[in-house]
């Protein structure tokens, strides 16, 4: 591991999960020497627990959130606006591992949705033409299933109800992945043990993230510092308008200055946008890099929620694989439907701690108490589609509440749009059809839990009035920042959005080591 | 709520109290009447409701939201809530599931009574799993209800793009645009895939 001095000017990233992770290896592949601040701790693998909340505790971002707006979040977790991570990897640590590609025309919705009253769809700077090779790369990179030669994992049970009611509706598109999960040895890393909790770290190692691939390789090319434990809490300029330092917060609640030639912000789209917004200036008054006013704005979290179907005989659904399985059916843009854009169906297990907590929140009495009984008799799916961006969806910052450190606590406000509402009562509507289809008992449709996917709050776009960035993750108003997590998604697409992401980073890699070859930065 | 409101006294030793074995009875009786499980022993309840009472020692506003709440279900019950069958203690329980008497209780047996051995073991839920091997050769496939589905992609083309509209071309980069049936592909998402086994050097 490199120490890199904090008076010598270097590229620093912020964050280490999905997106800082990824341009941390590939750049440091390349020969550039990189400080990575991490806000939270290196927890490893064997750290990990097999219990939901006790894992929840030992790796979530739990620093203070609030919330409003019309969404039911705002009512039932008003703290908890989102569900990330706070540890080296970041959420790559605990997501599952769908990695569907966004389809062509998902790159341009303003164009092919046409204008949605109340949406502020735009066009991606960039094509599926020029991401597809990165795609390409990322599918291998995090061992994909059904992509390049890797197999597709076994069925599970929870699968088996899933693609057998897919079946009998008459749904083709149905597979249990494309999974970035090892069905066999891969890449040094074992096959899965099927243990059933991706979401609680996955101490077999089988899961690909960037704990377990793209930091420890960076780390082997003694080019990269890594530094858990260290919250950038502002980053400073120079009269040039130019990014030139690092400020951040260490365990001990001191505070630090990196010197810094280039900046990568990449602390997911709740952090990423209030660190912009925390480093306001005389020179950048509406916070760094927003002459546009839309550092914040567009804040997107998929239309989600779950069905839970009860059935006669016994399901299981917790053994094995938590979400190694999709429909792709729904994921076409429609119209016809009654709303634009499109959805996955993709199978989910929560055990009881968590199927508690959320299946309807505020619920009590028989009507819940009836659902925990089915347990072992439940199936279980999630909806995962395109949302809406709304430009009043949006992280700021709280004015009135402040965290432990004094720094100002990120608000996240959101109203579902008419569409986001048309799409998820379709989708219930659909799964009732496909548990119905084998036989459910019943079914329950469950809220949207705390965003796991969270995006668009510093978007791409070709001219600087309508967004944050431009098509490298540059940010439009200072040459040497950048922004390298899911906050640049234009808009959402129906898939999950981390394979996009790593592959927008792989490509933004390849940008700066030009870039900084040629002394451009 | 037709009850006189108490409010934190001004002397904190007016607030020095112990919840007698009746409280915890009272209490247990409403962990069972608001979350009636037939399966689940005695042990779940009243560990969760001895975690309430630990809970509520550490805040004085709680402490006096549930001494307050229990003499207040009593009032409801027309003297004992204890003496109550399930029926009527759910419709009084029904009361007060606004205040915050009782969303203290439920929220936290929501989120703690289902992350107990003895609750799984009713649910049928097995716990940590990695000690044990996982469940690849312990039943992860083992549902025999319905056939073996396909784990592969179809085959089949996937149509991207549904529409009988003309597509506005806006200020779409490139000049293509899709139409009613230009958009497809045989996997959805997957323009085309290339089949190498091996990593290449890339990655
Ligand atoms: C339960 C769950 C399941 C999921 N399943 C899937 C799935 O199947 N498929 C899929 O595509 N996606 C899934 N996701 C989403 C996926 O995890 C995220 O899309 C992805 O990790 C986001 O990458 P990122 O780089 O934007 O941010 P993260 O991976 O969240 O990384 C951000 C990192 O930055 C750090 N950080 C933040 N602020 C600062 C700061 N100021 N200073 C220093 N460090 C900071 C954080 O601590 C964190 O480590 C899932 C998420 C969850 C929670």
């Amino acid at each position: 591991m490199a120490q890199i001095s904090q008076d010598e000017a270097s590229v620093v990233i912020i964050g280490s999960g999905a997106g800082g992770g990824t341009l941390a290896y590939e750049l440091t592949r390349a020969g550039i020497p990189v400080v990575v601040l991490e806000a939270g701790p290196h927890l490893r693998n064997e750290d990990y627990m097999n219990l939901e909340w006790e894992a929840f505790n030992q790796m979530a971002w739990l620093d203070p959130r609030t919330t409003s707006g019309s969404w039911r979040i705002a009512t039932d977790f008003p703290n908890l606006p989102a569900w990330l991570v706070k540890a080296v990897g970041g959420t790559t640590t605990h997501w599952s591992g769908a990695t569907p590609r966004f389809k062509a025309h998902e790159f341009r919705t303003r164009s092919v949705y046409g204008r949605v009253e109340g949406a502020n769809l735009l066009d991606w700077p960039i094509t599926l033409e020029e991401l597809a090779p990165y795609y390409d790369r990322a599918e291998k990179a995090m061992g994909s299933t059904h992509r390049h030669g890797r197999p597709p994992l076994p069925a599970n049970n929870n699968y088996k109800v899933l693609a057998g009611g897919a079946e009998k509706v008459g749904y083709r598109h149905y597979a249990t992945g494309p999974y970035a999960t090892n069905a066999e040895p891969y890449d040094g890393r074992p096959a899965t043990v099927q243990d059933g909790f991706n979401f609680q770290g996955d101490k077999n190692g089988s899961k690909w993230s960037t704990l377990v691939r793209e930091l420890p390789r960076a780390g082997e090319t003694g080019l990269l510092d890594l530094r858990p434990e260290s919250q950038a809490v502002q980053i400073t300029h120079g009269k040039d308008g130019k990014v030139d330092a690092v400020i951040y917060l260490d365990s001990e609640g001191n505070l630090h200055r990196q010197a810094a030639k280039v900046v990568c912000v990449a602390g997911n789209s709740i952090e990423t946008p209030r660190l912009l917004l925390m480093s306001a200036s005389s020179l950048f008054p509406d916070g760094l890099a927003n002459s546009s006013g839309q550092v914040g704005r567009n804040y997107m979290r998929h239309t989600t929620g779950s069905v839970y179907a009860r059935f006669e005989k016994e399901v299981r659904m917790y053994r094995g694989e938590t979400m190694s399985g999709l429909i792709a059916d729904e994921s076409r843009h429609d119209p016809s439907r009654g709303f634009v854009g499109g959805y996955y169906l993709q199978m989910i297990s929560l055990g009881p701690a968590f199927l508690a907590s959320f299946i309807e929140p505020g619920a009590w009495g028989k009507e819940f108490t009836e659902l925990m009984d089915a347990y072992s008799r439940t199936a279980g799916l999630w909806i995962v589609g395109e949302d809406m961006p709304q430009e009043t969806n949006r992280v700021t910052l709280n004015s009135t509440v402040q965290d432990r450190h004094g720094l100002p606590v990120p608000d996240v406000h959101f109203d579902d749009h008419a569409n986001d509402v048309a799409m998820r009562e379709h989708a219930y509507a659909q799964s009732d059809r496909v548990y119905e289809a084998v036989g459910a008992l019943g079914t329950h449709h469950t809220p949207p839990y705390p965003s796991t996917h969270n995006l668009g709050t510093s978007r791409m776009s070709e001219r600087p009035e309508d967004g944050v960035t431009d098509r490298w993750g540059r940010t439009h108003d200072v040459p040497n920042l950048f922004v390298s997590d899911g906050s640049l998604f234009t808009t959402g697409a129906a898939a999950n959005p981390t394979l996009t992401i790593v592959a927008l980073a792989i490509r933004q890699a390849e940008f700066l080591v030009e870039q900084l070859r040629t002394g451009a930065l | 709520m037709g009850y006189p409101e108490k409010y934190p006294a001004k002397y904190p030793q007016l607030n020095e109290m112990e919840f007698t074995d009746t409280a915890r009875q009272i209490l247990i009786r409403i962990l069972r009447v608001a979350f009636p499980h037939e399966g689940f022993p005695d042990g779940p309840y009243e560990r969760q409701a001895d975690q309430i009472f630990e809970l509520a020692n550490e805040s004085t506003w709680f402490r006096i939201k549930l001494t307050q709440g229990i003499a207040t279900l009593n009032d409801l019950a027309g003297g004992s809530f204890l003496g109550l069958d399930d029926q009527s203690a759910t419709k009084v329980l029904k009361h007060v599931e606004h205040t915050d008497f009782f969303g203290f209780i439920r929220r936290t047996t929501i989120l703690n009574m289902y992350e107990d051995e003895a609750v799984w073991e009713v649910l049928g839920y097995e716990g940590p799993s990695f000690d044990k091997g996982g469940y690849v050769d312990r039943g992860f496939n083992d549902l025999d209800w319905l056939p073996d589905p396909r784990v592969e992609e179809s085959q089949e083309e996937f149509v991207e793009i549904v529409s009988d509209l003309p597509v506005t071309s806006g200020a779409a980069p490139g000049t293509d645009q899709p139409t009613g049936d230009a958009a497809r592909s045989s996997h959805p998402g997957v323009a085309s895939t290339t089949a190498d086994q091996n990593l290449t050097e890339d990655n």
